[in-house]
Order: structure tokens, then sequence, then C-alpha cells
């Protein structure tokens, strides 16, 4: 019984380091109708930031906060040049623009931080673990739940329920008529920019506790974040949430059960759930990408 | 009217331009004959492998810079080249490097599908190639080539005698398998299993994950509750990383003995990152950095960046030694390429690995094989200590 309490809590970890890394895509993609395959840089450099941050001695709750501020800086700066004059364009220019930047990231990343597999250095606080029901469980992860619950919970309120949120939604569905409305669409998209990056950012600093950084783990990332927007289906945070619930605990359980098969599990059920609900698990409108 | 005499000229310029090719074909290779040799490091500087790709060029340019960057009374220039941890980049740059650069060595080569990919063009060219760092055991079997030399350890010579070691020290039954899979996880972990059972031994379960894992609690809760005996494992780079801190973090860290192929505790790839969680692991390996044969390479590789070597900084260093070995038989001749490979075969060569011999069968090396154990080294910090060495392990070689 106890092996598969924890089992569901490992389940429930994977499934908001997805959601984490699902968070700032999703603002994106499914809100402001941009592709942004740079997403797992974002997410990557958030990770290098809170390594350095935690190794520099300094308070180490500062690291994430610090890491989601610097992220979005930088989602500003690429919001001015080059991400704001390609949101009206077609997807295709979105995925060519993004991924060119992706590849040039990546290897300023390397040149930066090097090649090496780098973990942060957790304080003692955050590296023991706690036994539940007589079985060990680690800390780190109950704070990832945490937080990512948290900023789930933040994120719905704001996107889903919020004036905000609608304003966002109202400029991403008829610009023209927004802006008549008062808006200012700019700047509104450029604030969602921000806190995307931001929060891949912030989604780097907590996973890379359990992932470790390294080269490569910004498409790793990119393939799960995309994996979780897309099963979850475009237009709203809720869904995301799901989706992420969904992938993670199939993916734990497979491997809990079928080691071998565990990917062709999660995908199998990714493809099955793509069959049935086309649109995507919670979404009611449609919108092409 | 116009277009005559403007196509009379431009054939007149191609006809020149026809002329002239011979004079600057031949130009390079009178030049060879006097100038540098040219020796090209293909490796992998970014994708998958960029970190092994970095430390193996470190490894290689710290023994030219030693040498002055001369062997055989020649002067050597060296090449760089990045196949981005992708073979058909990898041809690409290896066709260049073959038909532009008239290059007389080519050595490196991280990935086995790089070699293999490689292979046929090197062996047509009858290009002097040594792969430093890919493992593939078909590489020293089917594909093997006369002028293809291998001064690195195949799959089976580590899977071989980790289950030797694991068999006559650890347990012979009660044990379970964790491999990456793909090619060579696969390879490792069937080597281990096929001579753990001829000596009588016998594996549980054998456990399958996908490169690039992020989250191992599932499977680490599986082997919490089935208590194996030891856990036999290949997993390389961030996923061993990964393994080894999540162990920790699920308190079995030392309950149960890990024991892999020496990636599973590279000393410069997995063991800085994953820190402690390395402490007391066992890994078969061909290379050790308390092994006494790399003591003098250990100490200028620390003065040079800083750090202890692994297998990929080591490998550029030992393939240089060997390299250095053969133009120095040559007299700097490298066109005498039958002298070269005689002395190579018929000469031990002492490398930052341990003295190297080369199998006439297949141009493979027999080597020294470590058993390291991971303590804590003079500063306390986790270090590969040589606990037992397996002396001129040999690849069964084409016929297995």
């Amino acid at each position: 019984m106890s092996y598969y309490l924890l089992q569901a809590l490992n389940a429930l970890s994977f499934s908001v380091l997805l959601l984490l890394t699902g968070l700032g895509l999703t603002l994106v993609l499914s809100l402001m109708n941009f592709i942004n395959l740079a997403h797992g840089s974002f997410f990557l450099l958030g990770g290098y930031i809170a390594t350095q941050w935690l190794a520099s001695g300094a308070p180490w709750w500062l690291a994430f906060p610090c890491a989601f501020v610097l992220t979005g800086l930088i989602g500003l700066l690429l919001d001015r040049f080059p991400f704001g004059q390609f949101y009206a364009r077609t997807h295709l220019m979105q995925v060519l623009l993004t991924y060119g930047l992706a590849i040039i990231f990546a290897d300023l990343m390397r040149w930066g931080f090097s090649a090496d597999t780098l973990t942060p250095p957790l304080p003692e606080i955050l590296r023991g673990g706690v036994w539940i029901a007589g079985l060990p469980f680690p800390t780190y992860r109950l704070l990832i739940i945490a937080a990512g619950i948290a900023l789930a919970l933040a994120l719905w309120l704001i996107l889903d329920r919020s004036l905000w949120g609608a304003a966002l939604r109202a400029c991403v569905s008829d610009r023209d008529i927004a802006e008549t409305l008062g808006l200012n669409a700019r700047r509104i998209f450029t604030i969602g920019m921000a806190v995307a990056a931001g929060l891949s950012g912030l989604g780097g600093a907590l996973g890379a506790g359990m992932l470790s950084v390294h080269p490569g783990l910004d498409e790793e990332v990119l393939l799960l974040a995309l994996l979780v927007v897309v099963i979850g289906g475009l237009g709203s945070v809720k869904s995301v949430i799901v989706s992420a619930l969904i992938l993670g605990f199939v993916d734990t359980f497979s491997r809990v059960w079928l080691p071998s098969f565990s990917s062709a599990v999660t995908l199998g059920a990714m493809l099955l759930i793509l069959v049935a609900r086309p649109q995507g698990l919670l979404q009611a409108q449609a919108r092409t990408v | 009217m116009v277009m005559i005499p403007s196509f009379s000229v431009s054939r007149r310029r191609l006809l020149a331009a026809a002329a002239a090719l011979p004079v600057a074909a031949h130009a390079p290779s009178v030049l060879a004959q006097n100038g540098p040799l040219k020796i090209a490091l293909l490796t992998s500087l970014s994708g998958p492998f960029a970190s092994l790709g970095e430390s193996m060029r470190m490894g290689l340019q710290l023994f030219l810079e030693q040498n002055q960057y001369e062997m055989g009374g020649r002067k050597v220039e060296l090449l760089v080249e990045d196949d981005h941890g992708k073979p058909d980049e990898a041809l690409r740059k290896v066709r260049k490097l073959i038909s532009r650069d008239r290059i007389d060595v080519l050595c490196g080569v991280i990935s086995a599908n790089i070699a293999l990919a490689i292979r046929d063009v090197v062996a047509d060219a009858e290009l002097l190639t040594f792969i430093s760092n890919a493992a593939a055991n078909d590489l020293a079997r089917g594909a093997a080539s006369p002028y293809i030399f291998r001064p690195t350890k195949t799959s089976w010579m580590l899977g071989h005698t980790g289950a030797l070691w694991v068999h006559g020290h650890i347990a012979a039954s009660g044990g379970i398998t964790l491999g990456s899979d793909y090619a060579a996880g696969r390879e490792y972990i069937g080597d281990f299993i096929h001579t753990f059972e001829a000596q009588g031994g016998s594996v549980g379960q054998s456990i399958w994950t996908p490169l690039g894992t992020a989250d191992f609690a599932p499977i680490i809760m599986n082997l919490a509750a089935a208590q194996p005996r030891f856990i036999y494992c290949f997993l390389a780079g961030a996923d061993a990383v990964r393994f080894l801190q999540q162990m920790k973090d699920y308190k079995m860290h030392g309950k149960v003995p890990v024991i892999g192929p020496g990636a599973l505790f590279d000393q410069e790839d997995v063991i800085p990152a994953a820190g402690d969680a390395s402490m007391g692991g066992i890994s078969s390996f061909h290379q050790s950095p308390g092994a006494p044969a790399a003591a003098d390479f250990v100490r200028a590789y620390q003065a040079a960046r800083g750090r202890l070597p692994g297998e990929a900084s080591t490998s550029g260093y030992a393939t240089g030694q060997v390299i250095k070995a053969g133009v120095d038989a040559v007299q700097g001749d490298i066109g005498n390429k039958a002298v070269f490979k005689d002395y190579l075969l018929g000469n031990a060569v002492g490398t930052a690995f341990g003295p190297m011999h080369f199998d006439p069968r297949n141009n493979q090396a027999i080597l020294d094989i470590y058993i390291n154990e991971v303590r804590p080294g003079p500063d306390g910090k986790p270090f590969n200590t040589v606990i037992h060495t397996y002396e001129r392990v040999r690849d069964p070689g084409p016929k297995a």
C-alpha cells in the first residue's frame, strides 16, 4: 500500500515537473498563439542561473526569483526584437525563427557555462528526505510539488479568471477589435512574453535539482513541454494541468510495470487522446495550429 | 551578337583554369613531403557528446604541447573538426579532410555509429585512422580494417571483466541489470550477462530505460522492493548523474552495490556532478586516474585544466602517444604505412591507460582492465581507485 502511495507521489512530482516545463510554453503557444521553440533554452538558462546562484553562496531561496527575473528580462529583450515582429506571422515563420534562435542559444550557453553536466549544490535543508508511510521520499520533490501547485494555481487565476487574462486572450483572438476598445495589444504581448520566459526559467531553476543541467536538456524539455501542451489542447491553463497529470501518471506507472516499453506506452496514450479528442482534452473551440 | 564574345571569353578562362588545375593539384602533395605532418581530430564539440569531445581535444593538445608539436623529427599540424555527434556530418568532414586537407592521420571519434559511418571511406582511402573512444564490438570484429587502429576498449572487454569481478567478489546470483536502451547499453549488459552465466552465475531481471530518462524514481523504488544483491548498470553522462543522485535521494545509496562499465563513474564526466552519490561505486574500465601509468598525465592535465581526467581526455592523450610511437618508428615518413603498422603490432606502447599492445588480427588494443572503486581521494573527494587489474584483456576478435 505504502509502495503505491509513494509511486503515486513520484508520479505527482513528475507531473509537476512536466507542468513546470509546460507552463511557459502554454502561455505563449496556447494563449498568444506564438510557437516558441526556444522555450527549452529559457528552461536551461534558468537551470544554469540557479546552479550558479546556489554555488555562489548567496541565500539559496533567492535563486528561484533570480532565475525568473533574469530569464524574464531576456524574454523582454527578445520581444523587442525579433519576436515582436513575428507574432502576427504564420506559424512556419515562427518555427524557423525560434528554432534558429534555440540553436544559437544552445551554442552560447555551452560556451558560457561549459559542456559539462552540472548539478546545483542544494542547501542541507532541501537535500534530505522524509519518511512517508515507512518509505523515504526526497524533500526536494516535496518542494517541487508545492511550488508547481502554487504556480499552476496562480497562473490559472490570472489567465483564466482575471481581467488581465481576458485582455490577453482578447488581443489574441481579435487584435484589431481589442485595440479599438483601448487595449494596448503590443504592450500586453510584451508582458506575456516576458512572463512566459520568466516562468520557463523558473521551471528550469526548480527542475535543475532533479534533472541536473547539461547541453541538450533544452531539446529534451522542449519535447516534453510540447507533449504536455498539445495533449492538453490550446486555450486554457486548466487543460495543461490535466494533461501534465495524465502524462506524469501514465509515464511513471508504465515505468513501474513495463519499464522497457514506458516510452511506447506514454506515446501510445498520447496518440489515443489525440485520436479521441483531436482538439485536446478540455478544448471547446477550434483553432488552427 | 553580344552573347558570343562573352561566351568565348568565359570558355577561354575555363580552359586556362583547367590547364592550371594539375599544377594546383600537384602542389600540396609535393609540399606534403617536407611540410608538417597533418593529424586530424574528428570529435564532437557540439551535440550530445560535446563535453567528451572537448575533453578529448584537451587531452590530445596537451600531449602535442608536451612534444612541442613534433613527431619523428617532423612538425605536426593539428586539424580539429566537429562532427556534431551526427554520422552524416562526420562523413562530410572526413571526405573534406581526405580530399581537401590531405591529412596523414585521422583520430578521435566519440560515438560508435560515427565510427561505423566513416569506416568505409577511411578504409578505401587507406588512411591511418585511430578510433580513440567508440567501443562497439563490431569495430574489432566484422568492421575491422587493416589501417584502422583502435587504441581503446571494446564493450566486451568491460562487460566481461565486470562479470568476472562481480561473480568472484560480490554475488553469483540475485542481481539486477539496468541499462540505457540503445546499442551500447544492449552490448555492455549482454556481454556482462554472457560471461556471468558462463561462470555459472545467474542474473535476475533486466531493466531497460530510454536514453535521456528524466526520472528514475519509479525504477529505484522497484529496485528497493526487489532487494537485489547487486545492480549492474550501464548509463552515461546526465543519465548516470541523475540515477546516482536519485539513488541517494531515495536512501538506496550504499545499500546495494552498484557496478558498471566505467562510463557510469567517469571521473570527469559523471563524478564532479554526482558528487558523494558516486561514492562506493565499482566499475570495470581501461582508464583510471589512479593507475600508475596515468600518474604523469594526471598531474599535467590537472595543471592544465584544474580537474581530474576521465576516459575521453585520457583517450585523446593516449591516441597521441600511440601515433607518436608509430611516426617515430618510421622517422616521420608517414607514407611508409607497412613499417608504421608493423611497429605498432609488434611493440607495446606505454600510454596513459597502461601498456598497450595491438592485436594483429584486427588492430584492436589489448589492454589492462582496472576494477575501480570510487573512494575518498587525497582531498576527500570521490576518486576512482584501482582495486584490481585484469592484465592484457583481449577481445575475442573477428571469430566471435
